[in-house]
């Protein structure tokens, strides 16, 4: 159940044609990590996105979209799905998070995200890459998730309420007639 | 029935008769008191599988009949059967007091004979235990009803389908109670 | 490698102050809408989103921000698709790192950015530089269900009220 992909793909770079001859070219590692311990339908699913700038120089314009959260599948909860960084310098990292609601139960093909950025800020070429991708998980059903981890204090306490006329009427009736005639025998 | 009768030695036959006469051949006015506080008892088990368990009301509704009208008639038959062990040992235990108090009440009565007076105290006698027996035995065993389905349907059938668990659960914490009412300890 | 980060950063200092003087944003109005983690089972980390809008008066808007939480600073990423609130900062760390409570989540223009960092590198008090704007996030903390389940409960309560029966009906019993 449990969907930590810790697999980072190395992007841009390796993609783009031409490797850049000196230390200079920015190159970014993404990964898209899904922190939820229990994928439920309606309920929040956490998504996060880790960029690692490993590259010599600052990345320019740097562009997250994931289009792996259609409309028909999820709802947006907070976050956006696109975000745009005017830069990300060597040896950093930026972290981007999502929180969107899945509509259904059933499996789901998390995808890998896409970035874009530019490797200065005169370069006209966009290098293109993907974040690493956290791959199938299974969306529980709420209902299904509901009667497992629900504490439903209210419907115990419901619960109780109901039982306590069967238990402490006949109880209360006995007890008086007991206490009526349970004592011990006095001389009068 | 009449050896377990006989080993009540300090009964006298006079009062074995009287016993007997209101021992497993329950009134009818009691048996619609069993069976009412069977049905609520029984029926009470829906209200947890409908909100924790998650079973549709209208869906499941012919097994939820079923099962509490099975449930109703076990659970009866565990209350007649506790309610005819404890009526002896009631009657023997509030045997002084209510004598005691019979007297008290007519003492000033100087027509009335011994054995009318006798019999007046064992008539009283049999109704006290008759009350007590019966409302010990439906509060004892609702609250075994109750501890048994708790027990079966949350800790042993925890993990099965809840159609399954209803029928199980309802079906085995009657029925265990039925087996354990026809013991006498 | 390091060589290239050293020429950015003082690129940055050298450059920076003077363009960024006629960024900053005069009286922003700020605008903003705050998710944070609430249960365990939703995330294993507890993660903070604050979005927002800025408006500011007779400036530009699409200033460059840093967001600062507890000393830690990162920068914020806009989306203009998203009209309501196109700015997006987010926090994640473990739980016991981001205990229930309030925290001030500080933004900062490239200018004050530059000068929280010289103030951190000098070991200076950090609250000397001036934020540009700041939006409380109220964490109620992470839900991680109950101590003891309520069917326990349920059963220790229902055993409890079996057991005095029992005994009620065996003192009964005893001759």
């Amino acid at each position: 159940m449990k969907i930590i992909s810790v697999l980072l793909v190395l992007v841009a770079s390796c993609l783009s044609g031409y490797m850049a001859d000196d230390e200079g070219e920015p190159r970014l590692l993404a990964s898209k990590n899904i922190l939820n311990q229990y994928l439920v339908e309606n309920k929040d699913l956490t998504v996060e996105y880790k960029i690692f700038n490993i590259g010599g120089s600052a990345a320019q314009n740097v562009r997250l979209e994931d289009a792996g959260f259609p409309e028909a599948d999820f709802q947006l909860v907070a976050g956006n799905v696109q975000a745009t960084w005017e830069r990300i310098a060597p040896n950093t990292n930026v972290s981007h998070s999502v929180i969107v609601r899945p509509v259904s139960s059933g499996y789901y093909n998390f995808t890998a995200a896409e970035i874009s950025y530019s490797a200065g800020a005169d370069a006209k070429k966009r290098q293109v890459g993907y974040t690493s991708s956290p791959g199938e998980g299974g969306i529980v059903n709420f209902k299904e998730f509901n009667r497992r981890f629900s504490p439903h204090v209210v419907d115990w306490c419901v619960f109780a309420i109901m039982t306590l006329p069967s238990l402490g009427i006949p109880f209360l009736l006995w007890w008086s007639s007991k206490s009526k005639y349970d004592s011990k025998p006095k001389r009068s | 029935m009449s050896a377990k009768a006989a080993k009540q030695k300090n009964l006298t036959k006079e009062e074995e008769l009287l016993l007997q006469d209101f021992s497993r051949n329950v009134s009818t006015k009691s048996s619609a008191l069993f069976y009412g506080n069977a049905l609520i008892v029984s029926a009470i088990p829906i209200w947890l599988f409908w909100r924790i368990h998650q079973m549709d009301l209208y869906q499941s509704g012919i097994l939820f009949v079923v099962g509490t009208v099975i449930s109703t008639y076990l659970v009866s038959l565990a209350y007649k059967n506790v309610k005819f062990v404890l009526k002896h040992k009631v009657a023997q235990k509030r045997e002084e007091a209510v004598a005691r108090e019979v007297m008290k009440m007519i003492s000033d009565d100087k027509k009335m004979n011994k054995k009318e007076k006798d019999e007046r105290i064992l008539w009283k006698k049999n109704e006290v235990a008759d009350y007590e027996a019966t409302t010990f035995s439906i509060f004892y065993n609702n609250a075994f009803y109750l501890v048994l389905l708790i027990v079966i349907s949350f800790y042993i059938l925890r993990n099965f389908n809840p159609n399954v668990n209803y029928v199980f659960s309802v079906g085995s914490a009657a029925g265990l109670l039925a087996l354990f009412s026809t013991s006498t300890k | 490698m390091n060589c290239a980060g050293k020429t950015i950063f003082s690129f940055l200092m050298l450059v920076a102050p003077s363009v960024v003087f006629g960024d900053s944003c005069a009286s922003p109005q700020v605008k903003p809408s705050i998710y944070t983690t609430t249960e365990a089972s939703s995330s294993t980390d507890t993660v903070f989103i604050v979005q927002f809008s800025l408006t500011c008066k007779g400036g530009p808007s699409d200033l460059t921000l840093y967001a600062d939480v507890n000393g830690k600073t990162v920068a914020v990423t806009r989306n203009d698709d998203n009209v309501k609130f196109p700015f997006q900062v987010s926090f994640s760390d473990e739980n016991k790192n981001l205990p229930s409570g309030t925290y001030e989540v500080k933004f900062y223009d490239e200018d004050g950015f530059a000068n929280l960092r010289k103030a951190q590198r000098s070991g200076e008090s950090s609250s000397s530089v001036k934020s540009l704007f700041s939006i409380e996030v109220n964490h109620p903390g992470v839900w991680k269900g109950p101590f003891v389940s309520s069917e326990l409960v349920a059963t220790l309560v229902a055993l409890l009220v079996f057991f005095s029966a029992y005994t009620a009906r065996n003192s009964l019993q005893s001759s």
